[in-house]
């Protein structure tokens, strides 16, 4: 913690002073301590003389400042014990536990610590000191010995004398460094392309071709009559795990459009060749905001908007949910659904489009 | 009210201003008058001939109705028309909304609206409840649609945790988590929920009203609604706030103000005394 | 058995000679004890931040006790009902127990948060601080650069911390970390899938966040600060110009006792105001956000303060898709421009900043002075340009729920925000340049002519004139030269740089001696006040 640069000798002209002197004060020594450390003392004053009635005033104010403290510390301890603190519904006086604890405990770390302030700022005595920064203070000479020391190491070694030492040792510790990294990188490394996982989502049909069906968040199926016209519902696929995050990139927003906005949705779809994509009235786009990944989810029905909270990109549902406003660069992707037999909503067949935020080898 | 009126005219009046709005309103008015006044003279002179056929297609109003429907030809008709058929380019078409979407508009003083912009604002209302009710009612006898069932506490068994889980599915996108509300496209918002009695909401949910989807009880049923109200009025609105003052529910925004308002500030004080000269 | 006599007033005396006799601390401890610390409230913006750190280790230790760091799916079953039934991961429950169900853990929780905030609130003041008196100059560099990596690093505290609890707001903030690292070029995927161990959100993120979080940022925290601090105290800290003080000396008190007691004291203050903040100011109400689930967003869903700015700038990033039509193509997300690319050169800039500005005034001197800042306009005002256009990324980072409480279109924030992107920083370089421009005029008109006194006088030809009261001690025309000190512009800040003006809002006239330094002229004697002239009446 020390400053190492700094040279024992004795500043300046001034004479060593004798510190086993039995006639210094001890302030003498402290000030001679201070010397030995290149420090001047220039200013010292008592701000409050002692036995005066401005001592006595302060002593009060800091004494009742730690008086203080102890009351609002015992003040926190009575009602961290007694205050009734578990959760109740309501406006209970337990909604005041963190509050009263709060206010107790920071009275308490004030009271000390404006104690303490006080103490040191108005009883202590005021200095005013000067230190030498000794900066640049390295003799020329130390550099030179330290510098030259270090070469000679080198030398010693004698690396530039024998190079097959070196390339050797390079050689050999290359391979070992890669030893101390390979456990970490190869641990945590972890193929994005397993299982075609970035391109696929839960409503891929099953491996007998059978189709997804559509269900809400409690795991019941969708109908077409479960929706009104400027309604939307948020629908997952119906299997394993599907209402869950291990799907992360499944959560879909079904939306029941009023005629005309369907008929420009149609419209819109026939002309990027999703012509039969909807089924009906209904529309079915990722909730998942292909900017950022943030659910895309504030369905405005009356202009068929849809905002993403994150960011405020929002897409034109009407247009094949192209992004007409914000940071967002790609439309949402669009689940191509029908009705089966039963009468539910099934899709016809996984997202036709990457779902979720862009990413380097989307194609 | 429509998407079309949004586009269209929610500039075009504003930089006009109200009274040309008005005047040009006048206009109309005198011109829907002279119309309905033919229409009138035409259909009495059908129903003098055809005395069965009105009573088959439009029942004769009941009580509040009709109280409904002199209110209604005072204040809704400018926008509304002549028996709620709407006017282009002003106000849509009422028939088939049912009477919960007038129990929300009007009973939350959203209707009728000052000025055509993004949205209608909540404000006073205009109508006592009786009054709300006729127009409702006459709204309702019109074309059908939904209606709010009967009482002013309408989530006395529901379930709070089932309403917060649909909460969070169905409504904190818009409303936010805390129920203060949130900011849509263009000027649009999501009002805070906190103004809104257990019957606004429900009636706000039945009828999707403005840039809100429609929450029909084919999706989420009475039972589902009452546990969202549940949750809305005795967790969010009733339950205080166990950390201390809230911030106003804003999230981070408000915390990341507070510490430079109240943290930063409160230390540089101090630090201002403590290095002072004494 | 033969008592010996104990004499209880020479033990300490026995004792300390016994320490050093086996670690001979005598000298480095008399070193320490003397160290001499300039005083300035400003130097004190950085203790903040250290003191807030150790309240963040404090509470952070507690709330390790009873955090689970895992994504199991449990029911909830504590007692805040409102979540009672609800499936959910261990993190997300350990932490509503932490706020239920068990005594004092909300506060620990608030109390965490809140020093969190301040920590950070307190490196970019602190930062502040250094940038605009020109600390960061040689021989400090270094410390400049871990300053800035302090930030850093802090950042990823934060945000790993912030991610923990699970909750349905960090999980969002969580997806949209994930797409920041989706959206790196060529690397992307592969980046994400081995952080989160597979695709979003995987299992396994909560647990290597957990140990980034409170093992490998921590420690890394702690060796910057202590290197900061070793680096502070080996360097000597700055000062500010000033009677007897130079660029070879510290003026200021010594370390102990006072100048310890006060830091002492101030711990607990900050210690004090962020358990009041802990207790009145809810923060971060995981209980309203449920669990993290794919398909659940709020309104306003925004990252703490420091992550903020980084939010803006994606959210004013136009939707500029760059496509790279090689075999199936390839793509550079819009996200990847303000997320990975605007960081990386705010990283760079601000490290390299001290050399940049010394290359260009090709000034390879040592300086423990600090300047005023209206004496340096040029990097002022590019202080300011960087503040600014930090601020207007932070404000378009909340620009919905601006949007939304005053009534503004959103999409007209977002344009706001791009426009006051490109204007404001310009326009605030330009503004700052110019005041500090008048300022130093101002200086140089008060050394030259004298402190505007207030008093107006009728010349004999019928002018009126403002009486002067000069600075200098009279002879020619009581000109002197501008050094770098404060320059008092009004009466009764005159002799405001010596060393005891009483009060604190407002001085209480009773100024003592200026220091005096051997070696060094002392500072200019006080002008009598009676020369203001004779019969005017005056209090």
């Amino acid at each position: 913690m020390s400053t190492q640069t700094e040279h024992q000798k004795v500043p300046r002209s001034r004479q060593s002073v004798d510190v086993q002197d039995p006639g210094l004060t001890r302030f003498d020594i402290v000030r001679e301590g201070a010397r030995r450390d290149d420090i001047e003392i220039v200013h010292y004053e008592q701000q409050v003389l002692p036995g005066t009635k401005a001592e006595r005033r302060l002593t009060r104010t800091i004494a009742s400042m730690f008086l203080l403290t102890g009351l609002a510390a015992t003040a926190f301890l009575v009602v961290y014990i007694w205050w009734p603190w578990e959760y109740a519904p309501g406006r209970g006086g337990d909604k005041w536990y963190t509050p009263l604890l709060g206010i107790t405990l920071g009275v308490a770390l004030l009271g000390i610590g404006f104690g303490i302030l006080t103490w040191g700022k108005k009883l202590l005595p005021k200095e005013v000191s000067i230190q030498d920064r000794h900066e640049g203070a390295v003799a020329a000479d130390d550099r030179i010995i330290t510098g030259q020391t270090m070469l000679y190491m080198a030398d010693e070694l004698g690396v530039k004398r024998r190079p097959l030492l070196g390339i050797s040792l390079l050689a050999g510790l290359a391979p070992v460094g890669a030893v101390a990294a390979a456990p970490l990188v190869g641990g945590l490394i972890s193929d994005p392309h397993k299982n075609n996982q970035m391109f696929t989502t839960g409503f891929a049909p099953a491996e007998g071709g059978e189709k997804v069906r559509l269900v809400r968040e409690d795991g019941r199926p969708v109908r077409p009559a479960d929706i009104s016209a400027g309604g939307q519902i948020t629908v997952f696929p119906g299997i394993d795990h599907g209402v869950s995050n291990r799907h992360a990139d499944s959560p879909t927003l079904l939306i029941h459009l009023r005629d005309s906005d369907a008929q420009e949705s149609r419209r819109a779809n026939e002309r990027v060749g999703h012509g039969d994509y909807m089924w009906g009235n209904y529309a079915a786009f990722s909730k998942i905001c292909t900017h950022a990944g943030c659910p895309a989810s504030l369905y405005e029905q009356q202009t068929n908007r849809l905002l993403c909270p994150c960011h405020q990109s929002q897409f034109l549902i009407t247009d094949n949910a192209r992004p007409i406003f914000g940071p967002a660069s790609r439309r949402l992707p669009q689940l191509p659904i029908e009705v089966d037999a039963e009468g539910y909503f099934v899709a016809k067949s996984d997202y036709t489009e990457t779902v979720g935020p862009d990413f380097w080898e989307r194609p | 009210m429509t998407s079309d009126n949004d586009r269209r005219r929610g500039l075009l009046a504003r930089l006009r201003g109200r009274p040309a709005a008005r005047s040009r309103g006048r206009r109309r008015l005198g011109a829907a008058v002279r119309l309905l006044a033919a229409l009138m003279l035409a259909g009495g002179a059908y129903t003098v001939f055809a005395p069965g056929a009105q009573a088959q297609d439009n029942p004769p109003l009941t009580g509040a109705a009709a109280e409904g429907k002199a209110l209604f030809d005072v204040s809704c008709v400018t926008c509304h028309g002549r028996n709620a058929q709407g006017v282009e380019g002003r106000g849509p078409s009422l028939i088939g909304v049912g009477a919960a979407s007038v129990e929300f508009q009007v009973g939350t003083g959203r209707m009728p609206m000052a000025r055509q912009e993004a949205q209608a604002q909540r404000k006073p209302e205009l109508f006592t409840d009786e009054e709300v009710r006729q127009l409702a009612q006459y709204v309702q006898e019109l074309g059908g649609g939904p209606v709010v069932p009967e009482g002013d506490n309408l989530h006395s068994d529901g379930n709070i945790a089932a309403g917060g889980e649909l909460f969070r599915i169905n409504c904190s996108q818009c409303h936010a988590f805390g129920g203060g509300g949130g900011a849509l496209s263009s000027g649009k918002y999501a009002p805070s929920l906190h103004p809104a009695s257990d019957r606004q909401i429900y009636a706000a949910m039945l009828s999707g009203p403005q840039n809100m989807p429609v929450f029909g009880d084919n999706q989420i049923t009475p039972e589902q609604k009452a546990d969202i109200i549940a949750y809305i009025q005795e967790t969010l609105k009733h339950d205080q706030d166990p950390g201390g003052f809230n911030l106003g529910r804003y999230g981070p925004s408000t915390e990341g103000l507070a510490i430079f308002l109240v943290g930063i500030v409160a230390l540089v004080f101090a630090s201002l005394w403590i290095a002072g000269k004494s | 058995m033969k008592r010996r006599k104990f004499d209880m007033a020479s033990a300490p005396g026995k004792a300390a000679v016994g320490v050093d006799e086996r670690f001979q601390v005598a000298t480095p401890l008399r070193r320490l004890l003397n160290k001499v610390f300039p005083d300035h409230w400003s130097f004190l913006l950085g203790e903040i931040a250290l003191f807030s750190f150790i309240v963040l280790l404090l509470t952070g230790v507690f709330l390790t006790f009873f955090f689970e760091p895992s994504m199991t799916e449990v029911v909830y079953n504590g007692s805040y009902a409102p979540l009672r039934g609800t499936p959910m991961s261990a993190a997300y429950a350990s932490s509503l127990d932490l706020s239920f169900d068990v005594r004092g853990g909300l506060i620990m929780r608030q109390m965490h948060h809140w020093s969190a905030l301040l920590f950070m609130a307190a490196i970019v003041v602190h930062m502040l601080r250094i940038f605009f008196t020109g600390a960061f100059r040689k021989p400090r560099e270094t410390n400049w650069i871990i300053g800035s990596l302090l930030f850093w690093v802090g950042f990823l505290a934060g945000f790993t911390g912030y991610s923990l609890p699970d909750d349905g707001l960090s999980g969002t903030g969580l997806r949209i970390a994930s797409a920041i690292m989706l959206s790196i070029p060529v690397i992307g995927s592969w980046v994400t899938s081995s952080v989160f161990g597979g695709e979003f959100p995987g299992t396994i993120i909560i647990s290597r966040f957990y140990i980034a979080h409170v093992l490998l940022i921590p420690a890394l925290l702690v060796a910057l600060i202590s290197v900061h601090l070793g680096l502070v105290f080996k360097q000597k800290h700055t000062q500010w110009p000033g009677p007897g003080r130079t660029n070879g000396n510290v003026v200021g008190e010594r370390m102990f006792p006072r100048y310890a007691i006060k830091q002492g004291g101030f711990f607990m203050v900050v210690f004090g105001v962020i358990a009041l903040m802990g207790g009145l100011f809810q923060i971060n109400p995981i209980w309203l956000f449920g669990p993290y689930e794919a398909w659940v967003v709020s309104a306003a869903s925004q990252p703490d303060w420091y992550v903020m700015f980084l939010d803006g700038s994606t959210r004013l990033m136009p939707a500029w898709e760059i496509n790279i039509p090689i075999g199936d193509g390839y793509v550079i997300p819009p996200l990847f421009w303000p997320t990975v690319v605007l960081p990386g050169i705010l990283v760079g800039l601000s490290t390299l900043y001290p050399f940049l500005e010394a290359r260009h005034l090709k000034d390879r001197k040592s300086h423990n002075l600090l300047q005023r800042p209206r004496d340096v306009p040029a990097r002022t005002a590019v202080g300011a340009m960087a503040v600014s256009f930090f601020l207007v990324l932070t404000l378009s980072g909340a620009n919905d729920v601006i949007a939304d409480k005053f009534q503004i279109s959103l999409n007209a924030m977002t344009w706001a925000g791009r426009v006051g992107l490109l204007v404001v920083p310009p326009l605030a370089y330009y503004i700052t340049y110019r005041i500090c421009l008048g300022l130093q005029q101002h200086d140089r008109e008060v050394l030259a002519h004298g402190v505007e006194t207030g008093i107006i006088k009728r010349l004999p030809d019928g002018r009126f004139v403002e009486v002067h009261q000069p600075l200098g001690t009279g002879d020619g025309h009581g000109e002197l030269e501008y050094v770098g000190w404060v320059v008092p512009k009004k009466m009764n800040r005159l002799g405001a740089l010596g060393p005891a003006i009483r009060g604190f809002f407002y001085p209480i006239e009773k100024p003592a001696e200026a220091p005096v330094s051997p070696g060094h002229p002392p500072v200019e004697p006080r002008p009598e006040r009676e020369e203001i002239g004779s019969g005017e009446s005056r209090r």
